[in-house]
């Protein structure tokens, strides 16, 4: 249990850094603003309650906040997605339930759950963001292209430090 | 009694969701209408030593380019010097000036963190309160304004670029003083807008846009950029217009704190007018 929650933190920690030295620098044009660290939230154990999340949430918000200059809007959308997360898994629960002893990830889930998981969160999640960044009603459409370009980056980014950072859990 | 604990129970995630949340968006909104930063920022110590050790590694990939701006304009200066003139008459140029007293020192620093993808975008900058930065400060590159300090910490700033949302520094049209305020609507990173500019001025396409310096943050006639298209709107009287920013704000590296030493001067006096109104 001990071992898991260090586990936890030191990634924390480095997806903190990575999202904040790295990709925040991925400035391509307007359009394209991907964030990985949303991976942090999503891999949290099956069985988390929701004001951990968001707990979890606001500190990770929080700190990719102060790399990015943004004060406060990485927190409030953390915090939405940290909200909806049980939601979610409830909706796409398979037919058996949860098996606690794995992890919401794509080596353990399959591709097809988690593309349905990474898609609901990151959508809302970019959306969230964007609306509160911009927050004008004549400026939907850009709303929706900023959502729909960094989405796809998002999770190409997501996939790829799937594989990096996490291994099968063992059954 | 029951009930509301019931209910509490029930929505107790939702209510907790909603408390963090106003809190979260109220520093962010606050963080928009002051010029003063309320949240950690990548000028507090422990974010601002990764950012520079970051910065350490990229700035090398833009040496070259950055080396080849400071040469342009080390040229450029240098003919402005004493010894680059032809001497009319003896004794023009006195080091102790009478004449003149120095308003501004620059303090040049280098851009080790920026975006210009958001809605509000800042550059932080590697010089802090131990090199005499400070808040309300403006900031310039050797094309044109940047934007002002709005938090400092003893080795790191925070600018708040043009390219922020109620950014209003007062701008003024070169070539007959007209001013307004300059603002960003947040679509376009090459392009600012000034609204409500009356048809009876005399603005073209081309026109330079400086700045005002009526607050004492730039001195006068910085170049802000130059007007793009002038836009009429059905229905109203007056005309918006495009400016093309002078400073590309993706690849901007050495700027320049603006220092005023009379600024406090000019605030207690217009201070002063303020009170007796």
């Amino acid at each position: 249990m001990n071992n898991k929650w260090v586990k936890y933190s030191l990634i924390f920690i480095l997806i903190v850094l990575i999202q904040g030295l790295v990709v925040n620098n991925i400035q391509i044009n307007e359009y394209f603003n991907p964030m990985v660290y949303p991976i942090m939230i999503m891999m949290l154990p099956f069985e988390l309650n929701a004001v951990i999340t968001m707990g979890v949430a606001l500190i990770l918000g929080v700190s990719v906040d102060a790399f990015s200059n943004t004060f406060g809007l990485h927190a409030s959308s953390a915090l939405f997605i940290g909200y909806l997360r049980p939601t979610i898994m409830k909706y796409i629960r398979p037919k058996e339930g949860y098996d606690t002893s794995l992890l919401p990830s794509i080596q353990d889930m399959g591709t097809t759950w988690f593309l349905a998981y990474v898609s609901v969160i990151i959508f809302a999640h970019h959306l969230w963001f964007f609306s509160i960044e911009i927050l004008r009603f004549d400026l939907f459409v850009l709303i929706l292209a900023k959502t729909f370009m960094s989405f796809i980056f998002s999770i190409g980014l997501i996939i790829l430090f799937q594989y990096i950072f996490y291994k099968p859990s063992k059954k | 009694m029951r009930r509301l604990l019931q209910f509490l129970k029930k929505f107790r995630d939702f209510i907790i969701f909603l408390l963090l949340q106003v809190f979260v968006l109220g520093l962010f909104f606050n963080s928009k209408n002051y010029h003063k930063a309320t949240l950690m920022n990548t000028s507090s110590s422990v974010v601002g030593w990764f950012v520079e050790k970051k910065h350490n590694i990229s700035k090398h990939f833009s040496l070259s380019e950055a080396n080849d701006s400071l040469a342009k304009e080390n040229a450029e200066l240098r003919e402005l010097l004493p010894e680059s003139f032809y001497k009319l008459q003896d004794k023009v140029y006195y080091v102790n000036d009478t004449l003149y007293e120095q308003q501004y020192q620059y303090i040049p620093a280098a851009v080790i963190n920026s975006s210009d993808n958001k809605r509000d975008n800042y550059f932080t900058i590697n010089k802090g309160t131990k090199s005499g930065v400070g808040e309300g400060m403006g900031v310039i590159s050797k094309d044109g304004i940047v934007g002002f300090i709005v938090d400092a910490s003893s080795h790191y700033s925070i600018v708040k670029t043009l390219l922020s949302e109620n950014i209003n520094i007062s701008v003024k049209l070169k070539k007959n003083n007209e001013h307004w305020l300059l603002k960003w609507s947040g679509e376009d990173n090459r392009i600012a807008q000034i609204n409500g500019v009356t048809r009876d001025i005399d603005i073209q396409e081309g026109d330079e846009i400086v700045s005002r310096g009526n607050k004492g943050i730039f001195p006068e006639g910085q170049l802000v950029g130059t007007v793009k298209e002038l836009i009429s709107i059905d229905g109203k009287p007056t005309l918006n217009v495009n400016i093309d920013l002078a400073v590309n704000f993706n690849s901007a590296y050495h700027v320049y704190v603006v220092k005023n030493f009379l600024k406090d001067e000019q605030a207690e006096l217009e201070g002063d007018l303020m009170d007796n109104e």
